[in-house]
């Protein structure tokens, strides 16, 4: 029974190809190949202004290709502060959805987001809306829970070797009325290879991807000006470590009063098979 | 008697496994890539130096589901078999950089152009 068992094990144990998005917030219009699964562990790390304590927010991310054209993801947060405590700060459960059965010259993908979270949540994978973010001790913004829906319109693009992406966000807090809140991001990356090497390298160009992303946020129905919005500029690398998982890291600096100064962001994720495709 | 019931059963799953694990899956015979694609020439055609490097990358890429020799799995299609070979170098490169999601097919227009031309010198060079 047991050798049995062993043998199903290994059928199904082979390797997957990890792809390398740069990105930490934006989408590109590349999903999760059919059934496969990554498991992805990341963290943000903000420096925010004025004296505020430096915090660390995980997150644990798996993503799922049900089919060619749909991917989801479950994502579990936490977030610790130097000084004022730490602690779960919800989950989210996303869906992306691809149209076209090709690439195009623009590749629009359709993403929908439900969100459990509470107000203590800083892993920033988008920011919409204005206002800085709340510094009040993590115990007491863990009792503010909110449900919000999150809808993005991602377009993306082939372009002589660089991906081109374009996010528009837009998200609705459930648990109060707060109007609809907007953001958006924009990436450019683009693999640092070009002819393949024929020997296995672990340091070679082609397994390196460097870009940069600009994301924030765009106000909220209630209040239609910038002012006190969050924007940040990103140099992003990807690292394809092997065939099946990749490393990557990220700079964001703030670019207004309301930004944090800096976010700085790590991410390592590992991919498998674990259905039919 | 539950424990010889749990072996047969496992015995059969693994028979599944592996009876599926046989049959290859056909190829979309509807995914024809446009003229102007078609008629593109593969700018390493001729060079032998550039081979190797494609085998790389069609194994970290495509042997999961083409199979390491290309003959096929139940996830994707037999390279080998004359009506993908007789498609030209462009048709190849078209479909490969495009994708085809419905058929579970990714798009690879993220790796660089010259290791997606050194794709298609791999499924060439296939027994």
């Amino acid at each position: 029974m047991r050798s049995i068992l062993v043998i199903l094990l290994c059928l199904c144990a082979t390797s997957a190809s990890a792809q390398e998005r740069a990105y930490f917030v934006t989408y590109d219009h590349y999903l999760e190949e059919r059934g496969n699964l990554e498991i992805a562990v990341a963290t943000t790390t903000g420096f925010p202004r004025d004296g505020n304590s430096t915090y660390t927010a995980p997150w644990l991310e798996l993503e799922y290709g049900v089919n060619g054209w749909w991917t989801v993801e479950l994502y579990m947060e936490g977030v610790t502060t130097r000084h004022d405590g730490s602690g779960f700060t919800g989950w989210r459960w996303e869906n992306r959805f691809r149209p076209l059965k090709s690439d195009h010259r623009i590749n629009p993908v359709i993403y929908i987001e439900y969100e459990h979270i509470n107000e203590a949540s800083r892993i920033q994978k988008e920011i919409v809306g204005r206002g800085r973010l709340h510094f009040e001790p993590i115990s007491e913004l863990r009792e503010e829970h909110v449900h919000e829906l999150e809808g993005k319109l991602i377009l993306s693009s082939a372009v002589r070797g660089w991906n081109i992406a374009e996010n528009l966000v837009v998200e609705k807090n459930l648990s109060e009325d707060e109007g609809l809140e907007f953001g958006y991001s924009v990436g450019v990356s683009r693999s640092l290879g070009g002819l393949a090497s024929a020997t296995n390298c672990h340091f070679c160009r082609e397994n390196f991807v460097a870009g940069a992303e600009i994301y924030g946020g765009l106000g909220t129905t209630r209040d239609k000006t910038l002012r006190d919005t969050r924007h940040y500029i990103a140099p992003v690398l990807a690292w394809r470590v092997s065939d099946t998982s990749t490393f990557k890291v990220s700079t964001g600096i703030g670019l207004t009063n309301a930004s944090d100064r800096v976010l700085l962001r790590f991410g390592y994720a590992y991919e498998f098979p674990i259905g039919g495709r | 008697m539950v424990r010889d019931a749990c072996s047969i059963t496992a015995l059969f799953v693994l028979m599944g496994v592996l009876a599926v694990g046989v049959q290859v899956r056909d190829r979309d015979a509807g995914w024809i890539a446009p003229a102007d694609a078609a008629g593109k020439a593969n700018p390493l055609a001729g060079r032998s130096d550039t081979v190797t490097g494609g085998r790389k990358v069609y194994q970290q890429r495509c042997a999961t589901c083409h199979g390491d020799d290309g003959r096929g799995s139940p996830k994707a299609p037999d390279l080998t078999q004359p009506a993908v070979q007789e498609q030209s170098d462009g048709e190849l490169f078209w479909k490969l950089s495009s994708g085809n999601a419905r058929q579970g097919m990714p798009s690879f227009s993220f790796l660089p152009e010259l290791q997606r031309w050194q794709l298609v010198q791999s499924v060439r060079s296939m027994p």
